[in-house]
């Protein structure tokens, strides 16, 4: 492959070869990545700056019995040492140049690192997301093929009900009634946090997959799977519904055609065809929701990690707001943002390499 | 209206029969409108019906109050005085769940009647103006949609500090963005019929024309589409009031509710069940009266 092509005005089309299409519709897409960002930095700053009871206040001791000329006193002091007495536009460029060189700052409570607490924090969001999405691919993929094989029965509608349902179940609700059922009535379940205490685990690199190999502690990773079955099951539920949907209909729409027909008449195994066959049209629209639902994911993170006490993003960006740690909502909310561009991009890439049709779009 | 394009749940329908005898002469009328035509969503008519009623008179109707403390802490079911027994500061569990339906209902309501005329408007300019004003307010709401839509909330309600005015802003914001998209399709649609450019010719102002040509004529599907978001709507607002972004306490909220109960899980698991039950519930009453409300004015499915 030799140079990317680029992009010539009043030209008559000249085709290009395939693969180098690709690479520049991927190279595109990558150009856009901080283009977004920037928007998202800046959507973020203004919501900081547009917080009420400024954070001084709360720095400066109000509601302890301090006297109002030394509340004022300190908060001029707070105020100056986050320099929010410097003109707003200065202020705005201050922030940009400390995101470019990754300083976030200092919580207002124990003062740990903003950074420091993201990298806590982000392998246990991406954990949950992650496994959350292949909990929905399975349910979805599993129950929308019996549904089509089974079409018009009841199996099939009631499917199809509880996938509609399915869409649109408050996390918050579905997590508390699991965690009632699995963990305090039937106790199969622990419920809360990413690891149980009992467990001496000094974090490596804090993906606990990881880490258990670094370490060689394979007795990690049972507990560690058990502490994620309920909450990423809970977020995989209104994703599993748009998956199950669609992988239906498109096996229905393929089952009567030729080829599948001919690899029945080659003498191919129902499952093989299946899995070979129909399954392949399905993976495309997968991919598609995946790229869709994703956001709504991570918002679904936020709410589960609260719900199961598991330590993520979502979570940090929930204490950040309730205690007004600017700095802490500030950095988790680009961490949540920049989670959320980069998947995009990915499924954007996944999709290319899955569809031929799309890399000249 | 009888053919539903709708979303499977057409198998559930009640047999002719079946419905006749058992309903009055009024739902008979409304099923010939295409409303409450499978059982799903009758029985979520009747659900959510009866929790508007609750949330309306329950309160004049209940003599025990919601908020204040007594002694009589963690009570179970069936206590004399309190049939669904105290929460952990001794407050009547009943009185708590019929005032905490409240907020909910309001927020839902509330945010979705504000994202139905702020996406309505915009789309409607949008769609009418075309040009410059389209691309600018179109690439504003490409922007909204593609931010994790939960975030946005988070981050406005966190920006208006908690509380129930926060909540139907950050909700009503952030619903916005996809009833846009709809109207100015719809909008861009209608403004190149014969009519519109006939009232345009015939010195009709735009605001006139908006409101009076384009507006009635989009109506349906714009209908349809917002009576969806309100399950979504409902869905945030629980979500949001449960991470402690609603309404403060000590007033009574069923998503609150359950975060405060979530303390008591094995001593009092029903402080934790009956909210997020009843929340559960009305979150999917929503979905499929929503359902139900589409099929029946939008039958050509074009929202």
């Amino acid at each position: 492959m030799s140079t990317l092509p680029l992009p010539r005005l009043r030209r008559p089309h000249r085709p290009r070869s395939e693969r180098a299409d690709t690479l520049w519709a991927m190279f595109r897409r990558l150009l856009g990545i901080p283009v977004v960002l920037f928007a998202l930095a800046t959507l973020v700053f203004i919501a900081m700056r547009l917080l009420p009871g400024s954070p001084t206040a709360s720095l400066a001791g109000g509601g302890t019995n301090l006297t109002a000329a030394e509340i004022a006193r300190n908060q001029a002091r707070a105020g100056e040492a986050l320099g929010l007495d410097q003109p707003l536009l200065t202020q705005y460029g201050t922030y940009l140049d400390n995101l470019v060189h990754l300083r976030f700052g200092e919580s207002f409570f124990g003062s740990n690192s903003v950074l420091g607490l993201l990298g806590d924090a982000l392998p246990g969001t991406i954990e949950l997301t992650l496994a959350a999405m292949t909990i929905a691919v399975l349910l979805g993929v599993v129950t929308g093929v019996i549904a089509a094989l089974r079409k018009g029965t009841w199996i099939d509608t009631a499917t199809r009900a509880v996938a509609t349902v399915s869409f649109s179940l408050p996390w918050f609700a579905l997590g508390v009634i699991a965690i009632v059922v699995f963990g305090v009535w039937l106790r199969w379940l622990p419920v809360l946090g990413r690891l149980p205490s009992s467990l001496d685990y000094r974090p490596t690199t804090n993906f606990v997959v990881i880490d258990a190999m670094l370490q060689n502690r394979p007795e990690l990773i049972g507990p560690w799977i058990q502490h994620l079955i309920l909450p990423a099951t809970t977020l995989a539920l209104s994703m599993a519904g748009y998956i199950t949907r669609i992988v239906r209909a498109s096996v229905l729409d393929v089952l009567g055609d030729d080829f599948v027909r001919t690899a029945r008449m080659k003498g191919l195994g129902e499952s093989a065809v299946i899995r070979r066959h129909v399954l392949r049209n399905s993976w495309l629209p997968i991919v598609t929701v995946l790229g869709l639902q994703f956001g709504s994911l991570l918002g679904g993170s936020v709410i589960t990690e609260t719900v199961f006490s598991y330590g993520g993003v979502g979570r940090l960006l929930v204490q950040g707001v309730l205690q007004r740690d600017y700095p802490v909502v500030q950095g988790a909310a680009l961490a949540i943002a920049l989670l959320f561009v980069l998947v995009n991009y990915a499924v954007d890439v996944l999709y290319m390499i899955l569809d031929p049709r799309i890399r000249k779009g | 209206m009888s053919d539903h394009t709708g979303t499977g749940l057409d198998a559930g329908r009640t047999g002719p029969g079946l419905g006749r005898a058992s309903s009055g002469r009024w739902a008979a009328r409304l099923r010939q409108r295409g409303i409450g035509t499978s059982w799903p969503a009758m029985v979520s008519w009747v659900f959510l019906v009866a929790i508007v009623l609750i949330a309306l008179v329950g309160p004049l109707l209940i003599s025990a109050d919601p908020v204040r403390q007594t002694n009589a802490a963690l009570l179970p079911f069936g206590s004399p005085g309190h049939p669904l027994g105290t929460d952990d500061l001794g407050r009547d569990e009943l009185a708590r769940l019929v005032h905490g339906a409240r907020p909910l209902l309001f927020v839902a309501f509330a945010s979705t009647a504000l994202a139905a005329v702020v996406g309505t408007g915009v789309g409607l300019l949008a769609g009418y103006a075309g040009g410059a004003v389209e691309q600018v307010l179109m690439r504003a709401v490409d922007l909204a949609l593609a931010f994790p839509s939960i975030l946005l909330v988070i981050l406005l309600v966190a920006a208006a500090g908690p509380g129930t005015t926060s909540l139907v802003i950050g909700v009503g914001v952030s619903l916005a963005p996809g009833l846009a998209r709809l109207a100015r399709a719809l909008a861009a649609r209608e403004t190149a019929r014969d009519y519109v450019v006939a009232a345009r010719l015939g010195g009709t102002r735009t605001p006139r024309v908006l409101v009076q040509e384009i507006l009635p004529n989009i109506a349906g599907p714009m209908v349809a589409q917002i009576v969806m978001t309100l399950s979504v709507a409902a869905g945030f607002a629980a979500g949001l009031s449960y991470l402690g972004l609603g309404i403060q306490p000590p007033t009574p909220d069923w998503g609150y509710m359950v975060q405060a109960g979530q303390e008591f899980l094995y001593s009092a698991p029903r402080l934790v069940v009956l909210p997020a039950t009843l929340t559960l519930l009305f979150v999917v009453a929503c979905n499929f009266v929503g359902d139900d409300l589409r099929d029946a004015l939008d039958p050509k499915g074009s929202a």
